[in-house]
């Protein structure tokens, strides 16, 4: 059904255009009907509309404290989360923003503390939440979400194999404090003396550092954290403007995801190789479109029929003209050419001949809805059994995602993370009697388990992103 | 070729050009259409020499001769047509770019290109198979099964209508000069099914061994009776007793998985259900063919509680089932399993998630021929058969570079399979050879 509103409908690009002129309040409501009804979909929009929505929480907000602040984002989280649990990366950008608040905040205070005496105790703040937290962790209660997710302790348990690339990191070093060390945090619970005095210092927003989109430096292609935070010990701005900044970073970095991405093409693929692709993304294209300016290969596209075959069949016949994504506003206008303009020879072959030309393949590029903890994939339905009859053909299978794609969510039930498509795309309603008596399935994504991947091509170092605080801060029960 | 073939009907020779003509119209000429056209004449002129008529023959692939052919016949009306033409073509040759092959290379081997109409149909080919012919390229008759049993229904036909020619037996004459070129026209639509070839090579075998003493009418009764028999022996009480067989397999609370359609399958659910079984069938399905909505119907309407899903549901599903059901092509001599394309995806999924799969297969589809992969041997279909009427790949042959593949089998590795079940009993892949020889060889021991 999405796919049949075409110019008119709200997309990605009328909601950011209607962002600045709207009071912040109409906005969410906007972005969580249109999650809601799907008019948003996709990783990339559902992570560029969040990233934008919070820059206008936050520079909207009049706040005392950062604690008031992070309150406001978590809730405004939490409500998009809820329109619509299975886009993670709306979840995963509220917790780069929330994360990156709680880093400036830390900043701050350290640099406020260098002069006190008690500089030594703050260095190292979380070893401190922790110690603390550690009488509260019996604590929560094995309540789950609607869509099941497991508890921390339940995931660490369950995922032992060793083949976690991305989720080992940071859940084997911060699972511990992520349960408690927000109670630390909220306030009703025992203030750190530091807290008052950061409380005086940002108490006070100036109009004046409430910032548009032209304020910040746009060039700034430094997106990692340390550079920021030395950045932010020079200066001394304030910390509202330090957010705005931090944000307009993240947006800058979805921007600049696949290109990044795209860049590391040459490492991987080799001249005439036949490399097998899935249904129709755009970071999937332009790491090849980056490779075929130096070499030459073959790609072999399954169409994936039936809930992306059209795009699909649009991108290799280069017509592409309406796109989900709203390619008009954001996506690089300068990117229209197709994979066959660009010197490759592209076959498109149904889902079903994924078996029978496997051992022509050199090389599988899958593209990901989302990274779970464990590593596995929320990839498009079909992906699992690419995936697994490249691992039967022993065909090495590679990953491309930004960074925005990982979640540290690791479900009970993987069933949980698949949505179902319309099944009038299978079956019709023209025929008739058939609709009656027959159970439809259609699923769009398929969980592809990460022992089936080799290779995760990010576009940058996966860093700690997100604080162990919020990574269940949609679900307050667990906190 | 036979003397008779000379005078070709005017009509159909005009049925053919204009609808072609229209679509080359329509598409600019490219240098390799040229070329072909520079080919066509000369044949045209050879043929013309040898034997003074102005058509050609052979079954031309349609689409790209309509023009020539219209450039043919303006040649011949000019009377001095081979250099005036020769110059202006060679002139125009290097303009366009050359046409592009949109046969994906490593299937090349086996992209003929597929007849599509009975226009141009040699003269002496029966009826009955050019209605055959139409049904095997609108898959009307679809299915390794369906395909052998009309196949041989043709071949009845043939016997009963032939007549032996004078100095001749149809011991001697009818294989050369009936059964072969008829086959051959069959497989201008559609390349033979393994069962066909099968059958055919029995076939061949019954003629020989027709006694040269035996009256026409009588060698043809024969013949006939011994096609009935075979029909009898090998699709129909073969059939009868496979779905016995695995009807005692299905049990009551099984889920039971299949891929696409099989009409041994279908007879086997359908039996099973009838004698009360209690189960629930996962119909699977893939483009660009959808056979499994066809048998999912048949299913659902008998009352069976029926799932389809297309092969992008495959692993969600694949968890409930408790066996697999799949039809054959044919089954190698190494066990491999050659079926519908897909087949082996599933086949793999149910192996992964440790789920028996069980074939259904006639031993008539049994083969000496061995498979390792399924690019070798398989048949390619026509690749427009893959664009979805009114959706973007409408044009892509004006697209560079890209290109459409539609194989129509794959090749399922003897591992993922637990069982064949056959009207000789249930066997493992590896018994295949040895069940081979037996049934279809058996002159050989």
């Amino acid at each position: 059904m999405p796919s049949q509103q075409a110019g008119f409908a709200p997309n990605l690009g009328f909601y950011l255009k209607s962002l600045k002129a709207q009071p912040v309040e109409s906005s969410i409501e906007n972005l969580i009907s249109l999650l809601k009804r799907r008019q948003i979909t996709n990783s990339r929009p559902c992570a560029v509309a969040t990233a934008h929505l919070l820059l206008q929480v936050v520079a909207k907000f009049r706040w005392t404290n950062v604690d008031k602040l992070i309150e406001r984002i978590q809730d405004v989280g939490r409500r998009l989360i809820e329109a619509q649990p299975r886009e993670m990366v709306v979840g995963n950008i509220v917790r780069r923003v929330l994360g990156m608040v709680r880093d400036e905040a830390k900043e701050e205070r350290n640099d406020d503390a260098s002069d006190s005496a008690s500089n030594s105790q703050m260095g190292s703040p979380r070893q401190d939440h922790s110690d603390q937290g550690a009488s509260h962790l019996g604590g929560p209660p094995p309540s789950f979400s609607p869509l099941r997710f497991s508890t921390t302790e339940d995931s660490d348990s369950t995922e032992a194999n060793g083949d976690d690339v991305f989720g080992g990191k940071h859940q084997a070093a911060s699972r511990p404090p992520l349960i408690t060390s927000h109670t630390s945090y909220a306030p009703a619970g025992g203030l750190p003396p530091q807290k008052s005095m950061f409380q005086l210092l940002s108490a006070n927003p100036s109009p004046a550092s409430t910032p548009s989109g032209a304020q910040s430096p746009h060039n700034t292609s430094s997106l990692n954290a340390s550079s920021l935070a030395h950045r932010i010990t020079t200066s001394s701005k304030d910390l509202k403007a330090e957010v705005i900044e931090g944000i307009e970073e993240i947006v800058d970095e979805l921007d600049q995801a696949d290109d990044r991405i795209a860049a590391q093409s040459l490492e991987y693929i080799h001249s005439n190789e036949v490399i097998l692709t899935h249904s129709s993304s755009k970071s999937v294209q332009k790491f090849l479109l980056e490779a075929a300016k130096k070499r030459k290969f073959t790609v072999i596209i399954a169409e994936s029929y039936p809930n992306d075959h059209e795009a699909t069949h649009k991108s290799v016949t280069r017509s592409i003209s309406t796109d989900a994504e709203g390619a008009d506003e954001l996506s690089t206008p300068k990117f229209s050419k197709s994979l066959s303009d660009a010197g490759i020879t592209v076959i498109l072959m149904t889902d079903a001949t994924i078996f029978a030309i496997m051992s022509r393949v050199n090389k599988v590029i899958l593209a990901t809805h989302a990274v779970i903890a464990n590593g596995g994939l929320i990839a498009a339905a079909g992906a699992r059994i690419i995936a697994k009859a490249a691992r039967v053909h022993r065909t090495p299978v590679i990953v491309v995602s930004g960074v925005y794609k990982l979640s540290p969510q690791y479900p009970f039930e993987f069933e949980s993370l698949i949505e179902y498509g319309d099944p009038g795309n299978i079956v019709r309603y023209q025929d008739g009697a058939l609709v009656e008596n027959l159970e439809v399935d259609n699923p769009v994504y398929d969980y592809v388990p990460p022992d089936l991947v080799d290779l995760y091509i990010t576009n940058m170092i996966v860093a700690d992103h997100y604080k162990s605080e919020d990574i269940n801060f949609d679900k307050p029960e667990l906190q | 070729m036979p003397s008779t073939d000379q005078p070709v009907p005017a009509p159909a020779a005009q049925a053919e050009s204009p609808a072609p003509i229209q679509q080359s119209e329509a598409s600019k000429l490219t240098g390799a259409e040229l070329k072909k056209q520079k080919q066509a004449e000369k044949a045209a002129r050879r043929a013309q020499a040898v034997q003074g008529k102005h058509i050609p023959t052979g079954p031309p692939p349609a689409i790209q001769k309509g023009e020539p052919k219209q450039q043919k016949r303006r040649g011949s009306t000019s009377g001095s047509r081979d250099l005036p033409i020769r110059q202006s073509e060679s002139n125009a040759a290097p303009k366009p770019p050359p046409v592009e092959d949109k046969t994906v290379e490593f299937f090349r081997h086996l992209s003929k290109p597929h007849r599509k109409t009975i226009a141009g149909t040699p003269k002496d080919i029966h009826p009955a198979a050019q209605i055959l012919g139409m049904q095997f390229s609108t898959y009307v008759i679809c299915g390794s099964t369906a395909r052998l049993l009309a196949t041989l229904e043709v071949f009845k036909e043939l016997v009963q209508s032939y007549v032996v020619p004078p100095r001749t037996t149809l011991k001697l004459h009818f294989t050369t000069h009936v059964l072969n070129p008829h086959i051959g026209y069959l497989i201008s639509f559609r390349p033979l099914s393994i069962s066909m070839g099968n059958a055919i090579s029995w076939f061949k075998r019954e003629i020989s061994k027709v006694s040269i003493d035996l009256s026409d009418v009588e060698a043809k009764k024969r013949l006939c009776d011994a096609i009935d028999l075979y029909i009898r022996e090998r699709v129909t009480f073969a059939d009868h007793a496979i779905a016995k067989t695995t009807t005692e397999k299905v049990r009551d609370g099984d889920v039971i998985l299949t891929y696409a359609k099989s009409s041994i399958v279908q007879r086997s659910l359908l039996q099973a259900h009838a004698g009360g079984k209690k189960f629930r069938v996962i119909a699977v399905d893939s483009r660009p063919l959808h056979e499994g909505k066809n048998l999912a119907e048949t299913l659902a309407n008998a009352g069976i509680e029926v799932k389809y899903c297309l092969i992008n549901g495959l692993s969600h599903n694949i968890q409930d089932v408790t066996k697999v059901l799949l039809g054959a092509h044919a089954m190698m001599s190494n066990g491999r399993l050659l079926s519908r394309i897909g087949t082996a995806l599933v086949a793999m999924e149910a192996k992964a998630a440790e789920k028996p799969v069980i074939v259904l297969c006639e031993t008539v589809k049994f083969t000496e021929r061995v498979a390792l992969d399924s690019i070798v041997l398989n048949e390619i279909a026509p690749a427009d058969e893959l664009v979805i009427p009114g959706g973007a790949l409408e044009g892509w042959r004006d697209v560079k570079k890209l290109q459409l593949c539609n194989p129509m089998y794959d090749v399922t590795p003897a591992e993922y399979i637990q069982m064949i079940v056959t009207e000789s009993g249930c066997v493992p892949p590896t018994s295949v050879p040895v069940l081979h020889r037996l049934v279809n060889e058996p002159e050989i021991q």
